[in-house]
């Protein structure tokens, strides 16, 4: 019998992970494919920034008033130094991108997992806990659901703006921003993971685990919560791509990130006064950085969500 | 809504009329900021005064070409050295259908001279005189050359409609600045419209006064809705898509498409106004250094800006006087050697440079704020690091008044068409009780400049006048009493059909009243 136990060695985490469903489905997704690379070029780029940009877009000292609005290399009348061209200010638009991607990167990101923190424990203990904490937490996010995202975010910025007067906002507006994005958008989580603990919590394991004298918080993060995790994920992806449109939004208007350390947003609208009269690569380049990066997150998104549905699971 | 029904009313009433008589004319006119406030003497500003121009009238004013018109002041003539005598318009009455006197004029004179903002144009001005009800006598302690320059700034308000109390016990004809005033609130002047409505950054609607007496005027405009449109494209744009009829600033990116665009025409006109950076003394220890001052001058490329962000669209400067003016010195040209900035901050001890805050609006000259993030990255190559903050005119005048920021952007247009006027708000000695260095944020304050003003105030002679302006320019010049960037040139735009060409000026005061559309 023990003949037949061979020394196979434990499958790496990796391997395991690519022969599982998801990697098989992977695997035979070219969408799903291309998008995840294109969202790996773009992610590693941006993090090298510093390594890959001609130019530091933050050091006013290395932008020239003189080198202003020249065009992308293949128009006419560009300047080589510049692979993209320059904004109005004349930052390279290459090394500008570069750094606001990584901005609007980050910001999504951080404030994806704030909202997830928030809205995880406050969806598990609504959840799990029920009656009156559960009406009260649920009836929360509905008051929070119903103001959207962005008015939210734009009253929250216009006052912490006036308060704390622009200066320091502009030192920490990358924090406010994620702070808003993050405490604006709580609900989502907090649903998603309410329904799914109150169709889990029925089920025996849980009973099991109750009777052998686990507390609930135990039972909530180690039972409840791995097994919840499919949809999370998927609203994670969604969320991401949601905050980086929020964060751009919020810049385009004046309220996120200043415009000596623009993000992808802040960039946009700097070349939006340009847009109609001749310079439209301060704003068109951006752009289609902005939607690009939106559109593969939210592809991967759709395809993770399709793979992690059991209903449409090998259908 | 009872509004948005009556405009709708007026709307299908003009469809269906037509071209007929009865047809009212509306012009929409977009601005990129609608005046702060309604009181006259509130605000020394061009916002202010183009308002004023609409509901009010001067005693004269300046024509297209610069001379003197004849409005609410019918004639004049000098009695004495120190006496101009004004025999004013009769038939003239104010919106509240109260008659223009003078008496008015006289109760107009005595607040201006207690406006924080208005009262240093009238420094040299101690009293108005009435001899009767349409004659009255404006003496100046000196004799001076700029006496009805600084009339067509004498706006007559109703003295009966201004004084009492109101229904909260304040005096109506209390001054305020930024805050919350009868005057701030309520309009009655002899100008050909009235205000029917207006919120603050959204909209103001101007009706024709029935009673205006200027009935030479050729003027048919019945009514004027402005609307503040902040974004400089939103703004072009609305203007080519039909939905505004008047613009103004036409940015100097789509000059161009303004011109191109069928049924559309742009006016431009080389300006006198000097965009300006203050450097605060009070605040910034190394700004009382001049060399600091200097080396900052040399370090901003003005040229760059013209060219660059302005697409040529303005003149180049280096002292605050443009050609034409008495006090312009053609030889003080434009500073620009990076090197030599450098140099001059290590003579001075901060070849470390320092980090300070500077303030811009956004919306109250064309590209401030592109100008000032522009300078912010000139300077720190004389490792000046400057910590940027730009905010809508509304915003910036009382922060400018709290003298907020180290540097602070400011642009001047002389009121009297006089170099001394420059010198007088931006860069005299402060001096609350007379108003000069009313706009001198920078604290710059020289007696000998001074002194130098003072004496061309008093001198008659005009070549002596000029002498002594252009010694006070170059002064200015070798210290560095301010950053001087260039003039900017003005552009309107206007649909096909709005005459807006003949009532445009260079002081940027539109005559509404007498605009003319097909």
């Amino acid at each position: 019998m023990s003949s037949l136990s061979t020394n196979q060695p434990t499958p790496s985490r990796f391997s395991r992970l690519w022969n599982s469903n998801m990697g098989y489905s992977f695997r035979r997704n070219p969408v799903a494919i291309v998008s995840l690379a294109i969202f790996l070029i773009i992610a590693i780029a941006s993090t090298l920034a510093p390594v890959l940009a001609p130019f530091d877009p933050y050091d006013p000292a290395q932008i020239d008033i003189m080198n202003s609005e020249y065009p992308p290399m293949w128009v006419d009348g560009a300047d080589p130094q510049f692979f993209l061209g320059t904004d109005d200010q004349g930052r390279d638009l290459w090394s500008t991108i570069l750094y606001g991607t990584r901005l609007s990167l980050l910001i999504g990101l951080c404030a994806v997992a704030l909202q997830a923190f928030l809205g995880i424990s406050i969806g598990l203990v609504a959840g799990y806990v029920g009656g009156r904490i559960d009406s009260l937490l649920m009836r929360l996010a509905d008051i929070q659901l119903s103001f959207s995202t962005l008015m939210v975010a734009i009253i929250f910025l216009a006052v912490t703006q006036a308060m704390f007067g622009s200066e320091t906002f502009n030192q920490y507006a990358i924090y406010f921003l994620i702070a808003v994005i993050g405490v604006a958008e709580w609900p989502q989580y907090a649903r998603t993971v309410r329904a799914t603990v109150l169709a889990e919590k029925k089920k025996e394991y849980i009973d099991s685990a109750r009777v052998l004298g686990f507390g609930p918080i135990r039972i909530m993060v180690r039972h409840i919560l791995p097994n919840s995790l499919s949809p999370i994920f998927v609203i994670s992806t969604v969320q991401v791509a949601n905050a980086i449109i929020s964060e751009a939004s919020l810049s385009f208007l004046g309220l996120g990130m200043p415009p000596s350390q623009p993000s992808l947003g802040s960039l946009i609208s700097s070349g939006f006064d340009y847009i109609f009269s001749g310079s439209w690569w301060i704003t068109a380049i951006p752009g289609v950085v902005l939607v690009v990066l939106v559109l593969v997150i939210n592809l991967l998104g759709d395809w993770m969500r399709d793979v992690l549905n059991p209903k449409l699971y090998k259908g | 809504m009872k509004f948005f029904a009556s405009t709708l009313a007026v709307a299908t009433l003009s469809a269906t009329l037509g071209t007929a008589a009865l047809a009212e004319v509306t012009v929409k006119v977009a601005y990129d900021a609608d005046p702060v406030s309604l009181d006259p003497h509130e605000q020394l500003s061009g916002g202010t005064l183009q308002l004023s121009h609409m509901v009010f009238d001067p005693l004269v004013r300046w024509t297209q070409d610069l001379q003197f018109e004849p409005r609410l002041a019918e004639s004049w003539e000098q009695i004495d050295e120190t006496t101009m005598r004004f025999k004013l318009r009769d038939g003239v009455t104010f919106h509240s259908g109260n008659a223009l006197t003078a008496k008015d004029v006289d109760w107009t004179f005595d607040r201006l001279k207690q406006s924080p903002d208005f009262k240093g144009i009238f420094a040299s001005f101690t009293d108005v005189e009435v001899v009767d009800d349409l004659t009255f006598d404006l003496k100046t302690s000196e004799p001076y050359p700029l006496v009805l320059h600084t009339a067509t700034y004498i706006f007559p308000m109703d003295s009966a409609f201004y004084t009492g109390t109101t229904e909260d016990g304040k005096d109506k004809s209390e001054l305020v600045k930024h805050g919350d005033s009868f005057a701030s609130r309520n309009l009655s002047g002899t100008g050909p419209f009235t205000v029917t409505e207006r919120e603050q950054g959204v909209k103001v609607v101007f009706d024709r006064f029935d009673g205006y007496w200027d009935t030479a005027s050729e003027g048919n405009v019945d009514n004027i809705i402005l609307t503040p449109i902040k974004e400089d494209p939103t703004r072009v744009a609305a203007l080519l898509a039909g939905d505004v009829d008047f613009i103004a600033p036409v940015p100097p990116t789509d000059l161009k498409r303004v011109e191109e665009h069928d049924g559309t025409t742009l006016i431009t006109m080389p300006g006198t106004r000097i965009i300006t950076f203050q450097l605060n003394q009070d605040r910034v220890e190394a700004f009382k250094d001049a060399r600091v001052r200097q080396a900052i001058d040399f370090a901003v490329n003005n040229a760059g800006i013209v060219d660059r962000i302005m697409r040529g669209f303005g003149t180049v400067g280096a002292q605050a006087s443009p050609a034409g003016y008495l006090g312009h010195d053609p030889a003080l040209a434009p500073r620009y050697d990076l090197e030599k900035a450098k140099a001059l901050m290590a003579e001075a001890g901060y070849a470390d440079g320092f980090t300070v805050t500077m303030m811009a609006p956004n919306n109250r000259y064309v590209n401030d704020d592109k100008i000032a993030q522009a300078v912010a990255s000139m300077l720190s190559k004389i490792n000046i690091k400057v910590d940027l903050q730009t905010m809508p005119k509304a915003q910036y005048w009382p922060k400018f008044d709290e003298r907020a920021a180290d540097m602070m952007m400011i642009g001047w247009h002389s009121d009297t068409e006089d170099s001394a006027n420059f010198h007088q708000f931006l860069t005299h000695c402060p001096d609350a009780e007379t108003g000069n260095g009313q706009y001198n944020s920078g604290n710059y304050c020289n007696p000998e400049a001074d002194a130098l003003m003072a004496q061309a105030n008093a001198e008659t002679d005009q070549a002596k006048r000029a002498e002594l302006l252009s010694k006070l320019e170059g002064i200015l010049y070798n210290e560095a009493a301010f950053i001087p960037l260039h003039w900017q040139n003005l552009a309107w735009g206007a649909r096909e059909g709005v005459h807006a060409e003949k009532i445009v000026n260079a002081l940027n005061f539109p005559y509404f009243g007498d605009l003319v559309v097909e």
